[in-house]
């Protein structure tokens, strides 16, 4: 295993650019999440890196070699793919051995490291099971052993779980973990699935549209997302531009003059239904007053949706409340996430970061 | 209840099929048990083996010719055809691939009269191919050498049907999931290798029936044999159609369509065991 490094990496199909300038360190031992919407680039990237997509500009290093100009057979970073991709005319143990085969490893060491393999994915006893007897989980699962068994210095999975139905999913999901946790490999992987990427990886690299928009810890990501679509991305669904010019909204913040953006989500807001009876005692930075639409059961609780003016809030909610009742919101000041908005005459102007809690209070109501 | 319904339904709906099944019977079966019948009875209806007799006496070393031709033919052709076919899914070149993809069609819409005549001035003694070897000065004209005779006949199976079982193999290539190569890939495998230990294992049930249908086709053709054979030994079709037009012996004529006929449902039985073996193995 050896780290892996991504320096300016330009890829694409044919004249059609796809990843544009990106940059990414994945440490020895560390699991970093590609996380973005459909269609951004993220299988493209783990292409790219495998050698399927030809680098245009660019270079990537795993450990200390330049491979981007490598075939795909002699860069030794692997891929497991969504769809598996075992071969159906082998059985289990052959699929595994394959790639050491190919290295014309002696039989006696292949026939060890399968069964090393076998045991810590847990499929002991299936070896020559034939691949298309196998459950989606345990191909899954010979797929990982399979691209581990040649060790290669940098691991890449693309969406490993998205083929799995949800109860499975969890238990592999949580297998994956505890094996990169063991074997400490470097590792890339792909999803689309926010919750996936929070609980799996080391440092999450937010994707979209063939750019990187941010790289951090899972907390960073969630709590402090550098731009409007990673905080929405993260889960952050609701989205106020201020100002609304409606009075039902009420922002505590300085600096009313510029444009925001501001996001929050919906079970950080608290949900009154009786306005008078109990006041703010925490410093709501924004406080919104409407009228309830619907109100949808979710198990641990109620998301209730509430209208203001040309505005719908998701919230969640402990009792289930009857349309049209009257409800304020509060938002706490540091539950918002908050973005000055760019000047549409300056383009080339950055998006600025307002940290909300770097501002000044201000009453402006 | 539902089953007299169902029934009913057969029963109306019966004279919808009756037209194909007509035709399949005038134009297939009837002709098919008539040429059996006839290769094995007297013209009074009595039962006889002096047909096939008289066949195996006459033109053995024909049927024998016609054997060697056909599996020399298929031979060469399982391994162009998988070449070509592996060219375009493997190599790296897209152009390159994109260029024979269409090229290797053309003999398909050729039909086997048309090719022989081509193949007819092509190889010949003074034909295209060794008018352009000494126009080129490879060879002086009188070294050059007619490719009329078997080896033409095995040329002209080849060219003309590389495009049909190129297309099978190609479209079962193409089938495979493109990720079960790519895993191979970047585990270190060697395009030949995968060729060989992913994809052909993969396709050998397409590869089979690709090379069945060449073969029945290859037996039926009269036109090449006539067209490039040198007369003797020469293929069954073209003994058949001499036994009808010289001698109206339709009963040996028959006993040769019998025999090949025999040939052919051998192969296809060789070929299904060993397809059912490769599933019994699953
Ligand atoms: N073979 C291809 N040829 C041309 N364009 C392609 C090809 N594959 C993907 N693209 C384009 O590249 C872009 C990125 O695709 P990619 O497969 O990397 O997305 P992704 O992030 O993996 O999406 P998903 O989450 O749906 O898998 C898309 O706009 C897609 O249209
Ligand atoms: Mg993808």
């Amino acid at each position: 295993m050896a780290h892996l490094h991504i320096k300016n990496l330009q890829a694409g199909y044919g004249k059609k650019l796809i990843l544009d300038n990106i940059n990414l360190t994945v440490e020895q031992g560390e699991m970093i999440a590609l996380l973005g919407p459909s269609g951004c680039g993220k299988t493209t990237l783990l292409n790219a890196l495998c050698g399927f997509v030809p680098v245009s500009h660019g270079e990537i290093f795993a450990g200390n070699r330049a491979v981007s100009q490598l075939p795909a057979e002699k860069r030794n970073i692997t891929m497991v793919f969504q769809s598996y991709a075992l071969w159906p005319h082998m059985t289990v143990a052959q699929n595994i051995g394959y790639g050491l085969k190919v290295q014309k490893a002696k039989r006696a060491d292949i026939d060890a490291r399968v069964a090393e393999l076998l045991r810590i994915v847990k499929l002991d006893g299936l070896d020559h099971e034939k691949v298309t007897a196998l459950s989606g989980g345990q191909r899954q699962r010979v797929a990982l052993a399979r691209a581990l068994a040649i060790r290669p210095d940098v691991l890449v999975l693309d969406e490993p779980l998205s083929n799995l139905d949800a109860k499975v999913r969890l238990s592999v999901r949580h297998e994956i973990k505890a094996l990169q946790k063991q074997l400490g490999f470097t590792s890339l992987i792909v999803t689309h699935d926010q919750e996936e990427a929070l609980v799996m990886a080391d440092r999450i690299a937010v994707l979209n549209q063939g750019k990187i928009e941010q790289i951090g810890t899972p907390e960073e990501i969630y709590h402090h997302p550098s731009t409007p679509f990673v905080a929405d991305f993260m889960g952050a669904e609701n989205h106020i531009e201020w100002p609304t010019h409606d009075d039902a909204f009420c922002l505590n913040l300085s600096n009313h003059a510029d444009q925001l953006d501001i996001y929050f989500r919906s079970e950080s807001a608290v949900l009154s239904a009786h306005p008078t009876s109990e006041n703010a005692d925490f410093n709501a930075g924004l406080t919104i007053s409407g009228q309830v639409e619907q109100s949808v059961f979710f198990g641990n609780n109620y998301q209730i949706s509430v209208r203001c003016g040309k505005h719908t809030i998701q919230v969640d909610h402990d009792q289930n409340l009857p349309e049209h009742t009257p409800a304020t919101l509060r938002i706490p000041i540091d539950a918002l996430h908050v973005f000055a908005k760019k000047e549409k005459h300056s383009d080339h102007q950055k998006t600025n970061i307002v940290s909300a809690k770097s501002m000044r209070m201000n009453h402006v109501c | 209840m539902r089953q007299t319904t169902s029934h009913n339904l057969l029963k109306n709906h019966l004279w919808l099929i009756a037209p194909a099944a007509l035709m399949v019977g005038i134009f297939f079966l009837y002709p098919l048990c008539f040429s059996l019948y006839s290769a094995i009875t007297l013209d009074s209806g009595e039962f006889t083996l002096t047909h096939l007799n008289k066949a195996f006496e006459l033109y053995s070393k024909d049927i024998l010719f016609t054997i060697i031709i056909v599996l020399i033919s298929v031979a060469i052709l399982a391994v162009l055809s998988i070449t070509i076919a592996a060219l375009i899914t493997l190599s790296p070149f897209r152009s390159l691939s994109k260029i024979l993809g269409f090229l290797y069609r053309l003999p398909l819409f050729i039909p086997f009269i048309v090719t022989a005549q081509m193949m007819r001035s092509f190889l010949a003694k003074n034909g295209l191919m060794n008018n352009a070897f000494v126009a080129s000065g490879l060879l002086t004209p009188m070294d050059t050498v007619s490719f009329l005779g078997w080896s033409g006949i095995i040329i002209t199976f080849v060219w003309k049907q590389l495009a049909f079982s190129t297309l099978l193999i190609s479209g079962a290539m193409a089938a495979l999931d493109d990720s079960q190569i790519r895993a191979a890939r970047n585990l270190g495998a060697s395009r030949l290798r995968i060729l060989f230990q992913i994809i052909l294992p993969q396709i050998t049930p397409t590869l089979g029936v690709a090379m069945v249908l060449s073969i029945v086709t290859m037996m039926s053709v009269l036109s090449v044999p006539l067209m490039i054979g040198t007369g003797s030994p020469t293929m069954m079709t073209a003994d058949m159609a001499f036994r009808i037009n010289s001698y109206g012996d339709y009963h040996v004529a028959n006993a040769l369509g019998l025999v090949s006929y025999c040939i052919c449902a051998g192969l296809a039985w060789f070929y299904l065991r060993q397809n059912l073996k490769e599933k019994g193995a699953n």
